[in-house]
């Protein structure tokens, strides 16, 4: 018998519904929500973009704009009813017991002010207290939160500290007043895996410390099991599932959390065991949630006639875990099968010794000329300054397979796929592909070449010219390679939507009519329009959902071993490269730390960046066993990177050598070879590496 | 930023070309400015257009016996200090800034001074602000530079210098309103040039091998339409104020043609004297039409953004 | 065990200007039976509790039935509730026991735990019984011995040598003086997976020492 069961809840929600106001009249956001949060326990809210997540956080504190409002059901904190208040009661009532997070830290800082001063003034205008007071207060809520340097970041303003930090700096601005309720919604989103690492440690140290009531709002289930004691699982404005944390990922019961468990990349240790499986269909607009039946029955695999006619309610299955459908004793995750046409079938991995490698980096730079300052530049006698974005990378390609590119932000990879591509010229080094030069500018490029060598990119909504079709703009490249004769070009169009799995209908949209992932699919029938020998894709799924995302990769692996394209995939997650790579390169500060095949890779022995970027992913398990890996101090600057090895003033594992790693910080590493081409840029020799145990050990998998 | 896969459904098709220019057209009249705009826009032109039907006089005609009369039933809106009917001065003056442009003796443009001079600030300016705005570097220095200059100039001294320059003819004048209106444009369209060079589209003509004048003209431009008719109906009403100016100032189109600014200019006299007819509707005229088409424009603003 | 560890956090607040009737609401929705008055920055300015809600019939007698209801639908918590300045309170570095001497003391059932004027959280009767109930080991199942012991130095530890000789750990202990028995302490110590026979026998065999009560719980 615990406190936490005889008290009543923080936040109680019930039967929550919030509608906007739009010109074709009343949209519902969030319908028919429930749960409550007790102190000290962190309660999740899950769900891919619409499902009305963020909604359900706004209506809370009241921040759902001029046309969002509240048409049903109770929203009681500490007690309280908040529903038909004035904006002066709800002021009152929450006072300073509600503090949120936000996904972007410069949504909460001043830019024109102090840190120390933002921080202070919570104190003196809540709670009256002398500056002084306050400002002491201040620092140790900042070392609280494992800032660096406190009083020195107390004098420093918002844009000069990183992300991370900046993140840091807000969390103790709402943790000032000792709130009862945090609401974070997505608070690492934007923030690289080890960065966002370090922040959810603090966030579960903090519930500890502070007993706060904490709703966490993600779309990422890897994030959800590391913080969460209990999650809701929300779809389409409706919440479909509920319960405790262990309990969701080990039982899901309701169908759509089964299917995004399946879709979610992990970082098996098989290829098989890596499989993505989409969930089939797309999540229906506003306005085409029926009332009477159950939301998700469109696209369920399960679906019965009376979960058309009939809406479930949420009904408790076990203790405490509830999910809202009428078979969920009845379905076991276990014995579901793919329907025909899911997944792409995975052809057998043919060992084909010798293949030529198609594209072949040697010693590559591509370096950015910084614009000094000095004024001894003006004259032209200043010291040059460059960023190194690219500093030496070598890898080979070898045709028909996928190189994965890993790293976080300002590791150089986006620099690396332009100066591929040509739209940046390299300062250094040797790049070939199809053994022809391509050290020069896509200006200066052969028209033969240009066409073997295409890109994919991240964003869809700039991936597309909002002015012209979906036909004209995959028909261009068609027509300017001319590989089709041009009276062909339509039907040769038609043939990639379909390859990318769209229906001939797409031809005439224009890019506004499609979703996300229907952009993303255009943009790769473009680019895969002109046969090209080498595709290039910058992060072409990380803007997308979860479940969109796995039928994007699986088009691409699918159009890889149709066409034998070789691919070189960019990323900042490493569970999805794992799915998707044969090959894995881990860049760090514009070098190369380990490259290899993609088994070798996520097992021992790893560079202690490998190491510490896959202790860091968030694995969507919470039964799973993971190596608590944490990185220092933020990416040193490109423009004054570090002597020897970048990495040596983070680096976890320089204990290891002789003189607590003087060698790392004086002289560049060698490249270790371990087995089938697995080589890693380390000093530590690769006995000591290979003892290193395994970052995750997952149970059965 | 996530996206979520929600789309329309299966079942709409592109629809038909005239279903589109209605749905275009209709933005119009949901907005109430725009449409208060558009009418009186279209007075003027359909006024101008059916000229001849509208009135019995000829504007050059000369009645010494009805000099400088208040409206009544024969002269509707007055004569001025010649006996000219005013209102057919009007609509006739309507015409060479709105609906004809008579580039010669014998050959003439439909559209009028005040379009055609627009037009050709148009094509001049969105020029130089995509070479400007997209290639960058010392071309982009270079277009700023001969921009600053251009902008440095009072707007009526420039009028004023064009004209005294070459003369005052109708293709003058649209030479003259092209010319001043091309710094506006391009920095418009450079600024647009600057945001929408940073799209990944962008990336994939380049990587096709695009050359810049494709890159410019077929990718860039067309998504720089909105802003850019927009403000080149402001510019129409710029010119038209314009012009109106310059004929005040005696530097419109000569004599005896009916041009509404030196019709203000020659009825300023009579005003005291209590005829002020010959100045009143003229100016009317011109603020009418230069109201009319700045409603229009911001109404199409409103509309388009809330669109958005 | 300090005040700041086991009081109740973020506890359910009011302001001076509620009604009495919402507190009521507040009160039976969430079982809480004390609720500290706070003004602005949750500073705190006074105390509702049960009793005092509790309107004593002498001030209703000249009331009739109309007014009744008017006056207590007027009632704000402001009239009903303990002055700041007679509300009793203690910081969070207290210890457990010392907040319970004052509870006793001034026979209230909860203390306000404020760092200067605000309120940081809530320490109530139940508080305590609960840790009274887990300092011995009360949630967890085992075998629970009260020896009693004379009061002289040495006598406790002649009880936990023997049980750690043996192998096995204590899982909670407490004395206490014993009742009717001046001279002599009673010790109470919970000991897990260990048959009842086997503890008790070791127990028995220290000298001077007795063994009254031994049961399995």
């Amino acid at each position: 018998m615990t406190m936490k069961q005889i008290q009543s809840p923080v936040l109680r929600v019930e039967n929550l519904a919030i509608s906007y106001e739009t010109r074709y009249g009343d949209v519902e956001a969030v319908r028919d929500v429930s749960f409550d949060i007790q102190r000290a326990t962190t309660f999740g809210v899950v769900g891919e973009s619409g499902c009305g997540k963020s909604t359900v956080a706004f209506g809370i504190v009241d921040f759902l704009g001029s046309n969002g409002k509240i048409v049903g059901g109770s929203i009681k904190f500490q007690a309280r009813e908040l529903v038909g208040r004035t904006q002066k009661e709800l002021r009152t009532l929450r006072g300073d017991q509600i503090a949120m997070v936000y996904q972007d830290p410069m949504q909460a800082l001043n830019p024109s002010v102090t840190i120390g001063d933002q921080l202070a003034e919570v104190l003196t205008v809540h709670r009256d207290a002398p500056k002084a007071e306050a400002w002491q207060k201040s620092i140790d809520m900042l070392e609280r939160v494992y800032m660096p340097d406190a009083s020195n970041v107390m004098e420093r303003y918002a844009h000069q500290i990183s992300g991370g930090q900046q993140q840091r700096v807000v969390i103790a601005m709402a943790l000032l007043n000792n709130p009862a309720l945090l609401i974070m919604d997505e608070p690492t989103t934007a923030l690289d895996v080890t960065v966002e690492a370090v922040v959810l440690d603090l966030i579960e140290d903090l519930k500890r410390d502070f007993d706060t009531a904490i709703l966490y709002i993600t779309h990422n289930l890897g994030v959800v099991a590391r913080v969460c004691n209990y999650v809701g699982v929300m779809y389409a404005g409706e919440l479909v599932e509920k319960g405790p944390i262990e309990a969701i990922f080990d039982d899901p019961q309701h169908p759509y959390t089964q299917g995004l468990m399946r879709c979610v990349p992990k970082l098996g240790t098989t290829k098989e065991s890596s499989l993505l499986y989409p969930i089939r269909g797309r999540v229906p607009a506003p306005k085409d949630r029926p009332k009477g039946a159950c939301i998700f029955a469109p696209r369920c695999d399960y679906a019965t006639e009376r979960c058309r006619t009939e809406a479930p309610l949420l009904r408790e299955i076990k203790n405490g875990h509830g999910a809202r459908c009428f078979y969920s004793e009845q379905i076991d995750p276990r014995a579901w099968r793919p329907p025909q046409g899911l997944v792409p079938e995975l052809a057998a991995v043919t060992e084909e010794a010798d293949r030529e490698p198609i594209l072949k980096i040697k010693s590559l730079r591509t370096y950015y000329e910084q614009e000094s300052r000095s004024v001894l530049s003006l004259v032209g006698m200043g010291e040059k300054l460059y960023v190194k974005a690219v500093d030496g990378v070598s890898i080979e390609v070898p045709r028909g397979k996928t190189l994965g590119v890993v790293g976080e932000s300002g590791c150089g990879k986006s620099t690396l796929a332009k100066t591929i591509i040509g739209l940046e010229a390299p300062t250094a080094g040797q790049a070939e592909f199809l053994g022809f030069d391509i050290t020069v500018p896509v200006s200066k490029r052969d028209l033969a070449l240009i066409q073997e060598l295409q890109m994919v990119f991240q964003n869809p909504d700039s991936t597309m010219n909002p002015s012209y079709t979906v036909g004209h703009q995959i028909g261009r490249p068609l027509r300017r390679f001319k590989t089709v004769p041009s009276g062909q070009v339509r039907s040769e169009v038609m043939r990639l939507l379909n390859a990318v799995r769209l229906d001939g209908s797409y031809y005439k949209r224009l890019p506004r009519q499609l979703s996300g992932g229907e952009k993303q699919r255009v943009g790769i029938a473009r680019a895969f329009a002109s046969r090209p020998d080498l595709v290039l894709c910058d992060e072409p799924v990380s803007a997308l959902d979860v479940s969109v995302q796995a039928a994007v990769l699986n088009l691409l692996l699918e159009m890889q071993q149709q066409s034998g394209i070789t691919m070189l995939f960019i990323a900042h997650d490493l569970s999805v490269v794992r799915f998707f790579s044969d090959y894995v390169a881990v860049m760090y500060l514009g070098h190369i730390f380990e490259a290899g095949p993609a088994e070798a890779i996520y097992a021992p022995p790893y560079h202690p960046y490998t190491e510490a970027l896959l202790s860091a992913v968030p694995i969507p398990d919470p039964k799973a066993e993971q190596k608590h890996i944490r990185l220092e101090g933020t990416v040193p600057s490109a423009l004054h990177p570090p002597s020897g090895c970048p990495f040596h003033t983070r680096c976890p594992r320089r204990g290891m050598l002789p003189d607590g790693g003087q060698i790392c910080e004086q002289e560049v590493p060698p490249w270790r070879h371990n087995t089938e081409g697995h080589r890693i840029f380390c000093h530590i020799p690769l006995e000591d590496l290979r003892q290193m145990e395994p970052v995750v050990t997952v149970g059965q998998g | 930023m996530a996206l979520s896969e929600q789309t329309i459904p299966q079942k709409m098709v592109r629809p038909s070309r005239w279903r589109r220019i209605w749905e275009r057209v209709s933005i119009l009249f949901v907005s109430k400015t725009a449409m208060i705009g558009l009418v009186i826009v279209l007075f003027w032109v359909l006024v101008a257009i059916l000229a001849p039907l509208l009135t019995p006089f000829s504007p050059t005609e000369q009645d010494y016996e009805a000099q400088n009369q208040g409206p009544s039933a024969k002269h509707f809106l007055g004569t001025d200090s010649l006996g000219r009917d005013i209102w057919s001065r009007l609509i006739y003056g309507a015409r060479v800034v709105l609906v004809v442009l008579p580039v010669s003796e014998n050959f003439w443009l439909p559209g009028g001074t005040a379009l055609w001079g627009v037009v050709l600030g148009l094509l001049v300016g969105s020029t130089l602000g995509l070479m400007g705005g997209y290639l960058g570097g010392w071309v982009d220095e270079v277009v700023m530079r001969l921009l600053d200059a251009m902008m440095s100039f009072p707007v009526i001294l420039l009028y004023m210098i064009i004209i005294a320059a070459v003369g005052a003819s109708a293709t003058n004048v649209v030479l003259a309103i092209a010319i001043v209106g091309t710094p506006g444009i391009a920095r418009l369209v450079r600024s647009l040039a600057l945001d929408i060079r940073t799209r990944d589209y962008i990336r994939a003509a380049e990587i096709r091998g695009e050359n810049s004048l494709y890159i410019m003209f077929v990718e860039i431009l067309p998504n720089a339409r909105g802003p850019i008719i927009i403000d080149a109906m402001l510019r129409v009403g710029y010119a038209i104020f314009a012009m109106g100016t310059l004929g005040f100032l005696g530097l419109g189109l000569p004599p005896p043609s009916p041009d509404w600014g030196s019709m203000v200019a020659k009825g300023r006299q009579f005003i005291l004297a209590g005829s002020p007819w010959a100045a009143l509707w003229p100016s009317v005229a011109i603020a009418s039409l230069v109201v009319g088409l700045n409603l229009f424009a911001d109404g199409l603003r409103e509309e388009s953004l809330r669109y958005q | 065990m300090f005040v700041k560890d086991y009081m109740t956090r973020h506890p359910v607040m009011i302001e001076p200007k509620m009604s009495i009737i919402e507190v009521e609401g507040i009160m039976a929705e969430t079982k809480v039976r004390h609720l500290p008055v706070v003004g602005a920055g949750k500073r705190l300015v006074g105390l509702i509790t049960r009793e005092r809600m509790r309107i004593p019939p002498t001030e209703l007698g000249s009331l009739n039935v109309w007014e009744i209801s008017r006056f207590l639908s007027n009632l704000t918590v402001e009239d009903v509730m303990i002055k700041c300045k007679d509300v009793i309170t203690v910081e969070s570095n207290v210890t457990l026991e010392d907040a319970a001497k004052i509870m006793v003391e001034n026979k209230i059932g909860c203390l306000p735990v404020l760092e200067g004027e605000v309120v940081l959280g809530i320490i109530t009767e139940i508080d305590m019984l609960l840790q009274l109930s887990t300092l011995l080991g009360g949630e967890a199942t085992g075998v629970r011995v009260t020896v009693r012991v004379p009061d002289k130095i040495g006598e406790f530890a002649k009880v936990t040598g023997a049980i750690a000789s043996q192998g096995w750990g204590i899982y909670a202990s407490g004395g206490v003086p014993a009742p009717k028995h001046p001279g002599y302490w009673d010790m109470v110590v919970k000991v897990r997976n260990v048959p009842k026979g086997d503890l008790v026998a070791v127990l028995e065999q220290i000298e001077g020492q007795e063994v009254i009560d031994a049961r399995e719980c």
